[in-house]
């Protein structure tokens, strides 16, 4: 309607109001009931009142964790930040150059679904975590955990793209062929951009998945830290607050990456016409 | 007029489709002929199930079938091909595909050059009234726009027979009339032979050169009726009504036929 | 003309590139050679082995019988055991709840007065395993040796070899507290514990800290408990928590065994005391997990190490205080065998593999890395 960001942003902000209201009312709510919480176990001296920190001490371990180094690691929250998202991304790049024509394969012959489908089925119940030992070190500490999170988006991206696949309107089909199309002219201009847009559901699913499993692939091993290390780490030390403040930043980091997927299947769809 | 030309457009015989699905055969057509000479525009009716659809496909080589002879130009039809143009019910438009584009998609398949691609497509999106629509995705139009691209789409590829299934069938009633003129619009511009199926007998009459009626399951043909009637023609003239009677009738036939078949087993 | 041009620019080029290069190896040969870091990465203590196997790290320092193993296993080396580092360092600690200490148990029976009596227990079962390691000859070393094969589920050479480079002692004496002062000051410097976290818990320093957490009344009482007949809390047994398979920890497997009590009794039941394991799974995984469950009330007095006791109990005022100790030494640097590693120098460039920085280990590691004169870098 408007070419203007922000005037879009403040119509948006206008027509939407009492969600966002809402939104900012549910989150103070849940910071005032944790801090009333904290307040209450630390007036009874309760044994695990460091396990619940007031959330202003986790509000300024968050800062702190971005504006100082660990000694030790000599790493601040930037660094870890970029570790896991190095990580997330070389995972998902694996996960979708094998899962995208795995999927497409799977869902197109019979016969592939017929040889794929059983190993699928096997390991994908299993959860990515339970690898990690075996992946640390038969792929190492580099591609141990990168293949954790690989494995965490796989699933997701395979599934979709087959159910995409198996999803072609038959209709859509049998109007190619009347248009002289072949069968890999179907394939480039019909079945691949039909499942598009299921993919990127595939991969906002999977990448949601990729963060869980981050966490705890980077808690068993890793070169460079990680988020999932420095919550694992500072956990272990029973540095709560920091802990938490670890676990806000995959939070932020998790709805940032699936955001963003979601930003491009929206425009992708948009664009496609098929929203 | 009379379909037995030396070397009719469409030409079928004794065609035979039977469908088997597991331990269960279904005859759909049985002993179907029919010839079409060029440029007719030819309205198929039936009771529901009695195999139009079926005909259609086997045309436009989507389906094979079980015995009988089905020619095109002369061509005995073994698979789909761009010289069958094929406008479906449900328009089958593809989604991510611009107007302009999904009409391209023949000439792409073709890999005809972009420019003569832009050429021929600006032709037919002129002839079918989308002018202004070319960047518009399918989502953005209405029923009867699509319907206009499904048809602008077939034609671009500049096939011999244009095979229209119920194309109208889900266009509410004013539309639907508009379209049938434009269609006839677009008929006489480009004079291909349409073999068109309807469950209208109204609309049969309206569009149709020439009426055929088909049985109940398995399908063949049951009647054959030319339409003198002179275009454009008057909906609410005694010769269109009585046209329409004598359709109406014959399928009423048929279709108390089907019903009672419906009711007693194979 | 032009060609001469040409051939000119060219043995000027190579002349000018050459004593440059001449110039660079003669002038480095006089500098003191580079040092180089040496390298860390954490990682589980389990996994540690598979990766030094398929060269994913060059070493690592682990605890017992995590070293042995290795090298028995001839996957590795040792390089140097952690008494060489500091001798008599800390390490196990045997920690009790101060929920547990305040605890009425009802008839003149209190958590403090059955925390005696299990540090009494405790004190046998240390100084019978010190006698047994001094006899290998005797029956009772060959008893040791078949408890830690059962205890840790390790072959019987790897638990001697283990038993042969740590000791066990119950004494919280100088070196002790000198070592859990000097520990507890590292974890400061490393950023593992905030030095805020002091004052919040009451403490002014960190000798205070020392002070304060390490109790030894219940050391100090030990002549004065005296055998009972009967189990004094047979409804209330003490929930003891150690770790799975730490060899460190087997007093307490050596105090629960009948055999070593002289009879049918086993040591804590001559000293009256009915225990019971808090884990449902034969032990917990690590230190920190043991804390957690100090902190969620499920455990009364536990074996650990002494570094996630002082941290979780700063850091997150875990309600717990050491009453005695359990070993000390005990964890080793294993490099890599046959691949010329023979000293700390010798570790430049390599990199280790640590538990994690909160651990006693990386500030063993570290110490000794530091006094060769090289600096501790993480992997990158
Ligand atoms: N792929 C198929 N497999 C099995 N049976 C089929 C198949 N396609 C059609 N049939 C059956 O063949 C018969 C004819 O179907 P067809 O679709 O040609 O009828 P139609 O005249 O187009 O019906 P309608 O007017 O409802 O569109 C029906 O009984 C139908 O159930
Ligand atoms: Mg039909």
């Amino acid at each position: 309607m408007t070419n203007d960001p922000l005037k879009a942003l403040n119509k948006k902000l206008k027509d939407n109001w009492t969600q966002y209201l809402l939104a900012v009312i549910s989150i103070a709510v849940f910071i005032a009931a944790w801090h009333l919480y904290a307040a209450y176990l630390h007036e009874n001296d309760s044994g695990y009142q460091g396990y619940i920190p007031y959330p202003l001490d986790v509000a300024e371990a968050l800062v702190d964790s971005f504006r100082y180094e660990d000694p030790n690691l000599g790493l601040t929250m930037f660094d870890h930040i970029a570790a896991s998202l190095e990580r997330i991304l070389l995972g998902f790049v694996i996960a979708i150059v094998i899962a995208v024509p795995l999927g497409l394969l799977m869902g197109t012959f019979r016969k592939a679904d017929a040889v794929g489908r059983p190993i699928v089925e096997l390991i994908r119940p299993i959860p990515p975590l339970a690898w990690i030992p075996i992946f640390i070190v038969v792929l190492g500490m580099l591609w141990g955990p990168v293949a954790i999170v690989a494995l965490g988006i796989f699933f997701p991206v395979l599934l979709n793209v087959m159910f995409g696949v198996r999803s072609v309107e038959p209709t859509l089909m049998d109007a190619a062929k009347t248009l002289g199309a072949n069968r890999s002219q179907m394939f480039l201009k019909v079945v691949l951009p039909f499942t598009t847009p299921y993919l990127m559901t595939g991969v906002k699913v999977g990448l949601g998945i990729g963060w869980m499993c981050i966490v705890a692939a980077e808690m068993v091993g890793n070169y460079g830290g990680g988020v999932g290390y420095f919550i694992k780490d500072t956990a272990d030390v029973g540095a709560f607050e920091y802990m938490y403040a670890g676990m806000i930043v995959i939070g932020l980091l998790g709805i940032l990456t699936t955001g963003v997927a979601g930003l491009i299947e929206g425009r992708l769809s948009r664009w496609m016409g098929m929203k | 007029m009379d379909g037995h030309e030396v070397n009719p457009c469409i030409d079928i015989q004794d065609l035979f489709k039977t469908f088997v699905k597991g331990r269960k055969e279904v005859r759909a057509l049985a002993n179907f002929s029919l010839a079409v000479p060029d440029a007719q525009f030819v309205c198929l009716l039936g009771p529901s199930g009695c195999g139009k659809t079926t005909v259609l496909r086997i045309l436009a080589g989507l389906e094979t079938k079980s015995g009988g002879m089905v020619k095109v130009k002369g061509r005995e039809v073994s698979r789909a091909g761009s010289d069958r143009g094929m406008v479906f019910q449900e328009f089958a438009l593809f989604p991510w595909r611009t107007v302009r584009k999904n009409i391209e998609f023949g000439l792409e398949i073709r890999n005809m050059p972009e420019t003569e691609r832009r050429k021929l497509s600006s032709k037919y999106i002129d002839l079918v009234g989308l002018g202004g629509f070319e960047d518009a995705h399918p989502k953005e139009l209405s029923g009867g726009m699509k319907q206009r691209v499904g048809i602008a789409r077939a034609l671009a590829n500049e096939p011999a027979v244009l095979l229209m299934d119920e194309p109208f069938g889900s266009l509410d009633a004013q539309t639907r009339n508009l379209m049938q003129k434009e269609l006839l619009r677009i008929w006489s511009a480009t004079r291909k032979t349409i073999l068109f199926v309807t469950h209208s007998v109204d609309e049969a009459v309206f569009l149709a050169d020439r009426i055929v009626v088909m049985t109940a399951r398995p399908g063949k043909v049951r009647e054959d009726i030319a339409v003198d009637l002179p275009r454009p023609r008057d909906r609410t003239s005694s010769d269109f009504i009585s046209v329409r009677g004598r359709v109406l009738a014959e399928l009423d036939e048929e279709f108390e036929k089907a019903r009672a078949k419906e009711l007693s087993p194979d | 003309m032009e060609r001469n041009v040409l051939y000119a620019i060219v043995v000027a080029a190579i002349v000018i590139v050459s004593s440059a290069a001449a110039v660079y190896v003669l002038t480095g040969d006089d500098e003191p050679k580079e040092k180089y870091p040496v390298y860390f990465v954490t990682m589980g203590v389990s996994s540690m082995k598979g990766a030094l196997a398929s060269g994913e790290i060059d070493g690592f320092i682990a605890w017992e019988p995590f070293g042995s193993e290795a090298i028995l296993e001839d996957l590795g080396e040792p390089l140097i055991w952690s008494g060489e580092i500091m001798p008599n360092h800390p390490c196990c600690v045997v920690v009790a709840s101060t929920d547990y200490l305040e605890l009425d148990l009802g008839g003149g029976l209190t958590g403090a007065s059955m925390t005696s009596r299990f540090v009494k227990a405790h004190i046998e079962a240390t100084s019978w395993m010190v006698d047994a390691l001094d006899d290998k000859d005797s029956a009772n070393y060959t008893l040791l040796v078949e408890l830690g094969v059962q205890f840790t589920g390790k072959s019987e050479a790897i638990v001697e070899s283990a038993l042969d480079h740590m000791k066990y002692g119950y004494e919280m004496d100088q070196t002790f507290m000198e070592g859990i002062t000097n520990f507890t000051e590292m974890f400061i410097v490393g950023g593992a514990i905030s030095e805020d976290k002091l004052a919040i818990g009451g403490y002014e320093d960190v000798d205070d800290f020392v002070d304060q957490y390490t109790n030894e009344t219940f050391l100090d009482a030990e002549s004065a408990v005296q055998p009972s007949d009967v189990i004094l809390n047979p409804d209330d047994p003490v929930r003891i928590g150690f770790l799975k398979s730490d060899i460190h920890e087997l007093a307490q497997w050596v105090a629960q065994n009948t055999t070593v009590g002289g009879g049918a009794k086993s040591l804590f039941e001559t000293y009256g005391v009915n225990v019971v394991n808090a884990s449902a799974v034969g032990g917990y995984a690590s230190g920190p997990e043991e804390m957690d469950k100090f902190a969620a009330g499920e455990v009364d007095i536990g074996y650990l190490g002494c570094a996630p006791a002082i941290q979780k109990h700063l850091n997150a005022q875990v309600h717990t205080v050491i009453v005695a100790q359990a070993n000390s030494e005990g964890s080793a640097i294993v490099v890599e065998a046959d691949a010329g590693i023979e000293s700390i120098d010798d570790l430049q460039n390599k990199t280790i593999a640590v538990p994690s920085t909160g651990t006693i280990q990386f500030v063993l590691l570290k110490r000794a890395v530091n006094d060769e004169g090289l600096e501790l870098k993480l992997k990158t």
